[in-house]
């Protein structure tokens, strides 16, 4: 049988259905707030929803009084309280008697892990895909806010390492984050060594565009490794879960991407005195050579090898700082004492033709430039010695070369 | 940087290797000296491109906030 109501009646019929259900009592309800209101008569009034559905709430002024945080839109909360219908618009709404937070555990949360599951599948967050990060990169791109702390740390700690750094700068929070972040991040394609995207500390609110889709397919689509550094210590992001280096803060990522610059300095410093002693070592091996080969092999090639190393030497002393060239010096030297030996030795069949030796107190003297007018000179020829006085230096290089 | 200059990375890889080379001490007088010679202009050039390094700074979407140049 068809029965006929008001709409006021039907609204109460439904009120007293609801109303009376002991299950719609008592009852704790999970969303997210939106729409929240704080309406100047003291009562709350917001939107619970999750990813499929919303319902209105209303916080009566008494009730309120209890509340230990302040209630936001995004707030992920448990609602305590019964199911009524709010009679002039046959509106069902829960009327909370009280409200807790909900740490991460709202829809949005769950969304979160539904992605982090779906990225997963997907081989995102593969170790095996995790690029290592170049040693001395020259080209560092970072993908942040320009008028962020961030970049400034990064900046600092980058500090005199000599690398092209460039900056592709994103929005890091609120409406639009998330496209600018995955496109900055994209811009620098083939234009860098090693990425950072980073930015400080924030509400999970703030943080929340790096959890996003698209942001992470971005970093995954990166040709060079990314480091992120999102907020602090405790934020984890997806972007850190696709990134090939995870950095607690900017600063931190910053020093993952530049080796030690003092460090380098300390390693050439060593590596210098390696390479000078591995020199000093295989001459004095060589010397030991010059000993014995200098009665067996052409007097006159030994003499011309002895004196190109001895302008090299000469050379290399030039190049050295203070302590360096002491050490060149005396290398020189005894090369010198091999050369004189040698000379003396070695020659003789030279001289005989004609050909004379000639030396001074500080050594052999092989062009006009190491000899001064007024110098004492002595030439050694086929048979005994002359004792000359320098009357004047000829710079003859160009007729001989 | 120009496409003729070796990077920091190369040069002391190069390094590392000209330093074995020399300790080895299998080479000719000429050959230590050679390999000498090439290894301190090779400390040269990275010492030189680690104190000239100005901090150059690039940024892609145009200007730079002036704070950062």
């Amino acid at each position: 049988m068809t029965q006929i109501f008001t709409v006021t009646d039907l609204n109460q019929r439904i009120a007293d259905r609801l109303e009376n259900d002991p299950r719609l009592h008592d009852l704790w309800a999970r969303g997210e707030v939106s729409n929240y209101l704080h309406h100047r008569s003291g009562h709350r009034y917001f939107t619970l929803k999750d990813e499929g559905s919303s319902i209105s709430c209303v916080l009566f002024k008494g009730s309120a009084l209890s509340l230990n945080f302040e209630l936001e839109d995004g707030k992920n909360v448990m609602v305590f309280g019964d199911v009524a219908v709010y009679r002039p618009q046959g509106r069902v709404q829960l009327i909370a008697r009280g409200i807790k937070q909900d740490e991460g555990l709202g829809f949005r949360h769950l969304q979160l892990e539904a992605l982090k599951k779906k990225l997963a599948g997907e081989g995102l967050f593969a170790l095996e895909r995790k690029r290592a990060l170049p040693l001395y990169p020259e080209r560092i791109g970072i993908v942040t806010s320009p008028q962020g702390a961030a970049l400034q740390d990064v900046l600092r700690t980058i500090g005199p390492y000599p690398a092209k750094i460039i900056l592709s700068p994103a929005q890091v929070q609120g409406e639009g984050a998330e496209e600018s972040i995955a496109s900055a991040i994209l811009a620098l394609r083939g234009r860098a060594d090693v990425i950072i995207v980073c930015r400080g500390g924030g509400s999970t609110e703030d943080l929340w565009c790096f959890n996003s889709e698209i942001v992470a397919r971005a970093i995954f689509a990166c040709d060079a490794p990314v480091i992120s550094a999102v907020g602090h210590e405790t934020d984890v992001t997806i972007a850190d879960y696709v990134a090939d280096m995870r950095a607690a803060t900017p600063t931190a990522a910053a020093k993952m991407a530049v080796p030690d610059v003092e460090e380098i300095k300390e390693g050439l410093c060593s590596t210098q005195v390696r390479m000078m002693r591995a020199l000093w070592t295989s001459l004095e091996r060589k010397e030991e050579r010059l000993e014995y080969l200098k009665h067996n092999v052409s007097a006159k090639r030994m003499y011309s090898l002895a004196r190109d190393a001895r302008q090299r030497l000469d050379i290399l002393c030039q190049s050295l700082d203070a302590a360096q060239a002491d050490k060149m010096q005396s290398l020189r030297s005894r090369l010198e004492l091999a050369e004189g030996r040698l000379a003396a030795v070695g020659p003789r069949a030279t001289l005989r033709r004609g050909y004379a030796i000639v030396r001074s107190q500080k050594g052999l003297i092989l062009q006009a430039q190491d000899a001064r007018p007024g110098d004492v000179l002595e030439l050694i020829l086929g048979r005994g010695r002359l004792m000359c006085r320098v009357l004047e230096c000829l710079d003859g290089r160009e007729e001989l070369e | 940087m120009k496409k003729d200059e070796i990077g920091l990375e190369e040069a002391l890889d190069s390094l590392e290797q000209i330093v074995e080379v020399l300790e080895e001490g299998k080479m000719t007088l000429e050959e230590s000296l050679d390999l000498y010679e090439k290894g301190m202009k090779l400390v040269k050039l990275c010492n030189s491109r680690l104190e000239g390094a100005q901090r150059r700074i690039e940024c892609l979407t145009g200007e730079l906030p002036p704070d950062l140049t």
